[in-house]
């Protein structure tokens, strides 16, 4: 049974721009959905009906039940200037949870993203700020410091980048970084994470950069470059749900975004993907 | 009744330096050599945020995870988190040790503690290791392994054969072979992709 908090939630299906009239078809929470063009406009159909869609970020939104509030905002993708990258989509075998807990998380960056988005001996992890952000109901993690030896594309040598992380929906996350080719601005990354089941899920990365340089192909080659080395962890994450039990697993100060988001999911019972109790 | 030590593969395939995946009945297992030549043998799966430990990297005598790089002593006592280089990391965050021992050139574990004898093949010397995917061959491991021992004329010489099966999967089967010291190891290796071939064919040895 799948709780009503799961079911009232937005969660990205597709691509807009590639929606057709034959259309996707695909998983939403275990169940089979089909994503198609109809009259020009997009539509999601489930055995039951028709779901609520919102189209947004270049992406196709659904709520298979009904929408506990409206899908969350980013301001940045309406800003003038910005770049918006589509980056494709990357399935990964693990929770959708994981999936975004990965994406919170920096000290992975020397290990799993080495030379690229942090190198050894750069490892520590300074104390940030991290809350929940109760008039929005969203997690926040602000004043995040890290070295990195090429922290993006426009990025030449290292330097320390500055990074938010916020989560406005169970299973989406957007990321603001220190722009090196506008100072004082902030590039944008996010990843939607469409649940297909508890344990698989299709990532949609997605940017809105200042960058008008860099080639599309070459911006998308380096984010699914460091998404493919994301999967080989999240792919062999032991057990493959996010465990909600404090105890299962041992965070330290680095990870206080994990655990507020791990707070969050609970509090609000979004524990589709999370294991509640140790196995 | 299970069976105590499970055979993981033979001491030569595990050189100083590295780390491999291993089991016990069904519980994988990271087992590494230290650059001194230490073994051992851990629950694969890292205390932190869940990583296997057979995915990590060993330096000098310390296994280290791949997620975010908290190193572990061959002990198991995590010493180092690399987020947090001042910290010195409470004694409960340890990866959970298996016994693991190595006899006749042929790496053994167990649940930590086991008391008991590890089996005996003096005598004979490693070979090699070979996987089997043949239905057949798991009849005689269904206790997670056995060992089978004895006579076989090989290229007109009889050579003595131990051979060790540790089931690894429904339908495969890794072979660790061991023969007596007369034995051509080069005639051995070839005799034994020939039984592979035909276990793999579903041909009875
Ligand atoms: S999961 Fe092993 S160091 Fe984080
Ligand atoms: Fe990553």
């Amino acid at each position: 049974m799948i709780s009503q908090a799961v079911l009232g939630e937005w969660y990205p299906v597709a691509m807009a721009a590639l929606v057709d009239a034959a259309g996707r078809r695909t998983l939403l929470l275990g169940q089979e959905i089909r994503v198609f063009r109809d009259a020009g406009r997009i539509r999601v159909t489930a055995d039951a009906g028709d779901l609520a869609v919102t189209e947004r970020f270049g992406h196709v939104w659904a709520c298979p039940g009904t929408p506990a509030r409206a899908l969350f905002t980013i301001p940045e993708a309406d800003h003038p200037g910005r770049r918006l990258v589509d980056c494709g989509v990357v399935r990964v075998k693990c929770s959708p949870l994981r999936a975004v807990e990965n994406f919170l998380d920096i000290a992975h960056f020397p290990f799993v993203h080495t030379d690229i988005l942090g190198a050894e001996p750069h490892t520590e992890v300074n104390r940030y700020d991290v809350k929940i952000r109760e008039e929005v109901d969203e997690v926040w993690a602000t004043k995040v410091h890290f070295y990195q030896p090429q922290a993006a594309k426009s990025a030449e040598g290292g330097i320390v980048t500055e990074y938010m992380y916020r989560v406005p929906a169970p299973t989406a996350s957007v990321l603001y970084k220190t722009c090196p080719a506008m100072p004082g601005e902030w590039d944008v990354i996010a990843i939607f994470v469409q649940p297909l089941t508890e344990e698989l899920c299709d990532v949609w990365p997605w940017m809105a950069l200042y960058d008008d340089v860099t080639p599309q192909a070459e911006l998308i080659a380096f984010q699914q470059m460091i998404f493919l080395q994301d999967r080989s962890i999240l792919e062999n994450q032991i057990p493959r749900l996010l465990p909600l039990d404090p105890g299962m697993e041992s965070p330290t100060q680095a990870d206080l975004t994990s655990v507020a988001y791990r707070r969050w999911l609970k509090r609000r019972g979004l524990t589709y993907g999370a294991q509640m109790v140790a196995a | 009744m299970t069976r105590a030590w499970v055979a993981n593969g033979l001491s030569r395939d595990l050189p100083a330096g590295v780390v491999m995946h291993g089991a016990w009945h069904g519980q994988d297992l990271a087992i590494w050599r230290s650059a001194s030549g230490q073994i051992a043998a851990w629950k694969d799966r890292c205390q932190h945020r869940g990583m296997r430990l057979s995915h990590g990297f060993v330096r000098g005598e310390t296994l280290s995870c791949i997620y975010h790089g908290w190193v572990y002593g061959t002990s198991g006592a995590c010493g180092r988190i690399p987020a947090h280089p001042g910290l010195v990391p409470p004694s409960a965050i340890r990866a959970e040790a298996f016994a693991c021992c190595e006899k006749d050139g042929v790496i053994w574990v167990a649940p930590a503690g086991t008391e008991g004898d590890v089996p005996d093949l003096a005598g004979l010397h490693p070979v090699r290791s070979l996987t089997v995917e043949a239905a057949g061959i798991e009849a005689p491991g269904l206790t997670g392994m056995e060992i089978l021992q004895g006579s076989v004329m090989i290229a007109g010489q009889t050579v003595a054969l131990g051979l060790v099966l540790q089931s690894l999967a429904a339908g495969r089967t890794a072979v660790h072979a061991l023969c007596g010291g007369g034995g051509d190891v080069v005639a051995v290796s070839r005799w034994l992709e020939d039984l592979r071939r035909r276990l793999e064919r579903g041909v009875a040895a």
